[in-house]
């Protein structure tokens, strides 16, 4: 097995090719999310944004100031789509108490 | 540590009297266990293939946070080995393997791309690899296979008005529900992990918390109104609940994270704390040698927890192993081992934040929720408010800055604290 050091454990994404990445020119978190696919498999990025930020703050390609995470949409945790196709079409609820 | 050496000694092996299944053997855990916690128990420590490099993959955070240990579980596919619990009966399934043991062919794919794989730049000629590699690419956008059969119909959805919602029942969310509780006011808290889980976690639980409900989608506009969408993932009462809050205060923690080291990827790689929280939920001691790797206080109060040597990141060279950790390699040499724990510092868990429109800034640890001197993060359908770890606060901190916001919130609806 050869020996790699993993940012995205999910999408199998590296250090060796992240560095790729920003040689290549792209220096955002978005940017590298497109191009490696890093932050979209299973634990959409909860594991790997932190290790992910560190390594562009290193290679001077964001600031502390002005990065920022990829946008965070739902799902945030697993559901399935018969849940979610249960709630689709019930009215809207009454204003609460 | 090759081959299918236990990970984790049980309290009492008496105690295993549940019969499961996984992949080709019986295996036996006690009433309460996670999947993972029996799997780790019988050396089962690999439980699928990773979908670019095809290398051997396992839990990693065992809190429902890292999704590497994804299982098919009575022919329902990628269920979370470490949030589900043992049923008596219950036939568990490895994903994403050839071969549910021994060696798998498509691990090739590992050593011939060395060099790392830019899909963008992937073969086009010839027009045979090209075909071949098609291939690869489809297996690499699925995660397992579909289901035997339907799934049971989910519980109908539920909806719920509550004035005040809190998510998370860690030591700020059950500070900020006790609280408002005092005060006379009955707020909903839910917390994405089970009652043993959490209180393993943060050493305490509460009768009112609803255990077993994660929140999943923030909607602030929905309906005209606005919705925080959850879902209830015990058992029978599968199914949705959505709320309609006034206040939504987020005290959602950290998540562990990884930390870079070479092979920081094969199975019996752990989270630190998750690890810790397991042992504390079963009784459970270690069964193989280890490390714990990670610097500062926490990583120092978990080795200590855990009884293993702490070890500075830089001092690792590299993780080794095949299936499974069998060593690590340090300056001073090989030293083998069946867990490396990783205790890099736990990141603020600010996704549901910025779901509806909290602003996070980058510090040090993560993402932190922004929020103003009395805890309000963002105002929209509802007001959200943040505490706890999730905006920063030390962890020993975090109960005293829960119930500062909960004094704070009983202000703003006119209520005397
Ligand atoms: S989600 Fe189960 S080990 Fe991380």
């Amino acid at each position: 097995m050869t020996q790699r050091v993993f940012v995205c454990r999910c999408e199998d994404v590296t250090v060796a090719e992240i560095q790729h990445a920003i040689a290549l020119g792209l220096g955002s978190v978005e940017e590298i999310k497109r191009y490696t696919g890093l932050g979209t498999g299973p634990c959409q990025g909860k594991e790997c944004i932190v290790a992910l930020v560190r390594l562009l703050l290193a290679e001077r390609a964001v600031t502390p100031e002005a990065v920022q995470p990829f946008t965070a949409r739902p799902p945030a945790e697993p559901v399935t789509l018969a849940e979610l196709a249960s709630v689709a079409g019930t009215p809207p609820p009454e204003d609460g108490p | 540590m090759p081959g299918d050496d236990a990970v984790l000694r049980p309290a009492s092996p008496s105690a295993l009297t549940l019969e499961l299944a996984y992949d080709d053997a019986p295996l036996r855990a006690a009433p309460g266990d996670t999947v993972s916690a029996a799997l780790l128990r019988a050396g089962r420590v690999a439980t699928g293939r990773s979908l670019k490099f095809r290398r051997p993959r396992g839990p990693f955070c065992l809190q429902g946070d890292c999704g590497t240990c994804l299982l098919r579980v009575d022919g329902e596919p990628n269920l979370r080995a470490c949030t589900t619990r043992v049923r008596a009966g219950m036939q568990l399934q490895s994903q994403n393997r050839v071969l549910p043991r021994g060696p798998d062919p498509t691990a090739l794919v590992d050593t011939v791309f060395a060099a790392g794989m830019d899909h963008h730049h992937f073969m086009v000629r010839p027009r045979l690899v090209n075909t071949i590699m098609q291939e690869v690419a489809r297996n690499l956008a699925g995660l397992g296979t579909l289901p035997d059969a339907p799934s049971e119909p989910p519980a109908p959805p539920r909806h719920e008005a509550p004035q005040v919602l809190v998510v998370g029942a860690g030591p700020a969310g059950l500070a900020v529900l006790r609280r408002l509780r005092r005060a006379g006011l009955a707020a909903v808290c839910v917390e994405r992990l089970d009652r043993d889980g959490a209180r393993a976690r943060c050493g305490d639980d509460d009768a009112e918390v609803r255990y077993d409900t994660a929140v999943f989608g923030l909607y602030p506009r929905e309906h005209g109104g606005g919705v925080v969408a959850a879902r209830v993932h015990d058992g029978d009462a599968r199914g949705i609940v959505t709320f309609a809050p006034r206040h939504l205060v987020l005290a959602t923690g950290t998540r562990d994270v990884i930390v870079p080291l070479r092979n920081n990827d094969l199975p019996g790689v752990l989270a630190a704390r998750g690890l810790a929280s397991l042992l504390r939920r079963t009784g459970d001691t270690l069964a193989v040698p280890g490390v714990v790797v990670g610097e500062g206080e926490r990583a120092t109060a978990l080795a200590r927890q855990l009884r293993l040597e702490l070890l500075a990141p830089t001092a690792v060279e590299a993780v080794l192993g095949g299936a499974r950790v069998e060593a690590i390699a340090t300056r001073e040499g090989r030293r083998e081992l069946g867990v490396v724990a990783l205790a890099g510092t736990p990141a603020p868990a600010s996704e549901l934040a910025r779901q509806c429109g909290a602003r996070v800034r980058w510090a040090d640890a993560g993402f932190v929720v922004a929020r103003d001197e009395t805890g309000r993060a963002a105002a929209d359908t509802w007001t959200t408010w943040a505490c706890g770890e999730v905006c920063g606060v030390a962890e020993r901190d975090a109960a005293d800055d829960g119930e500062r916001v909960a004094e704070a919130l009983l202000a703003a609806i006119g209520r005397a604290p």
